[in-house]
């Protein structure tokens, strides 16, 4: 990492823990309210559009902070160069395929799928 | 990766149980890591039976008397025997701190090793070169841009009260060398002790050099590796608290990010 980096991951990791409250919060409620529920019924909740624009924002936010964490953890522990970078991609890589997967997933709920 | 288990030379291996003093009938066990950096062996734990009736009540006083009474060659730094000077940092029971200012409580065995994860000199004496080079580098000591004024700098009680909690620091390293990620990137964090010296400048009303110091340690290593684990505040002989004043910190930095 460069020089002067550090205070806008800081703020990134400050607040996307604040998002997180507010789309996890959301979650449980979604979960709670869809507990046992048949796939038509989940495809109809999705279908609205703000709980398919939340949940794209849980995906969002949980995975942005996902990412600075395990970031964190490579940074504090791996400290072969090639090692290090090689895990930070592989951490953005695989934050991309989950964010990918799971905008997709919501997308084709919310589009009567 | 970082090394979690020592290797296999610094790995102490059982040492020499020394006599009891002779006629002592209230006798305390210390266990205390030896190393001599002038022989291939690895380091040691010695045991040692210190007379209570002829020795005073401090942890250090335990640590002389053997010196003194039964072992010479045992190594360790001390001056003030007060909790002034720091010299006598040291991990006894499992926590960093003063051996000058803490008791023999108890009565179990004492076990006594040098400060963690720092190279170590001889026995109880960390090497603390990198140390005092980081606390060298935040410049502790007052910057100012404006003519000097004629008698001193002038400061308020309450802009003085301010440093109090972080003027009273002795540089003993207790803190750092409890802190795992001082542990993991001691060579690029600065650590506990030197950011909360950073921050008793950064605070220091009479100093004109704000933005360069935060500039200095604004860094993802020198000053974001602390993750508030506040083992450094729990350690501290001092009672103070350096996680916070690195907390501060990190505010100075957020503050001037998004002015």
């Amino acid at each position: 990492m460069s020089h002067h980096r550090g205070t806008g991951i800081f703020i990134q990791q400050r607040v996307t823990a604040l998002t997180n409250i507010v789309v996890i919060g959301f979650l449980v409620w979604l979960v709670a309210t869809l507990y046992q529920a048949d796939r038509a019924t989940i495809a109809a909740t999705f279908s609205n559009p703000i709980v398919a624009i939340l949940t794209l924002a849980l995906l969002g936010s949980v995975l942005f902070h996902m990412r600075i964490g395990m970031g964190e953890i490579i940074e504090d522990y791996v400290h072969e160069p090639r090692l290090n970078s090689l895990a930070l991609a592989l951490n953005t890589v695989f934050v991309l395929m989950l964010g990918v997967v799971g905008a997709f997933s919501v997308l084709v709920l919310a589009f009567g799928g | 990766m970082v090394e979690l288990l020592l290797d296999k030379k610094s790995r102490p291996g059982k040492g020499k149980v020394w006599p009891r003093p002779g006629g002592a009938t209230n006798v305390r066990e210390y266990r205390v890591y030896r190393y001599d950096p002038d022989t291939e062996a690895n380091p040691r734990i010695d045991t040692y039976f210190v007379d209570l009736d002829d020795c005073g009540p401090m942890v250090l006083d335990g640590l002389l008397w053997i010196k003194n009474n039964i072992d010479p060659t045992l190594t360790l730094r001390r001056s003030c025997r007060e909790g002034i000077c720091g010299s006598c940092a040291m991990n006894i029971d499992g926590a960093n701190t003063l051996a000058c200012t803490r008791g023999m409580d108890g009565d179990g065995p004492i076990s006594i090793y040098p400060l963690p994860h720092m190279p170590v000199v001889k026995d109880l004496v960390p090497d603390l070169t990198t140390f005092y080079a980081q606390h060298k580098s935040i410049e502790p000591w007052l910057q100012t841009k404006t003519e000097a004024p004629g008698t001193e700098w002038i400061q308020s009680r309450d802009d003085r009260a301010r440093l109090d909690g972080l003027y009273e620091c002795i540089l003993c390293a207790c803190c750092s060398t409890s802190c795992p990620s001082y542990w993991w990137n001691g060579e690029k964090y600065l650590g506990p002790a030197t950011l909360l010296q950073a921050y008793r400048w950064l605070i220091d009303s009479r100093d004109q050099n704000t933005s360069e110091r935060l500039d200095n340690i604004e860094d993802p290593f020198k000053l974001y590796r602390c993750h508030t684990i506040m083992n450094c505040a729990q350690v501290c002989p001092k009672g103070l608290n350096p996680a916070k004043a690195i907390a501060e910190i990190k505010k100075m930095m957020v503050e001037r990010k998004v002015a």
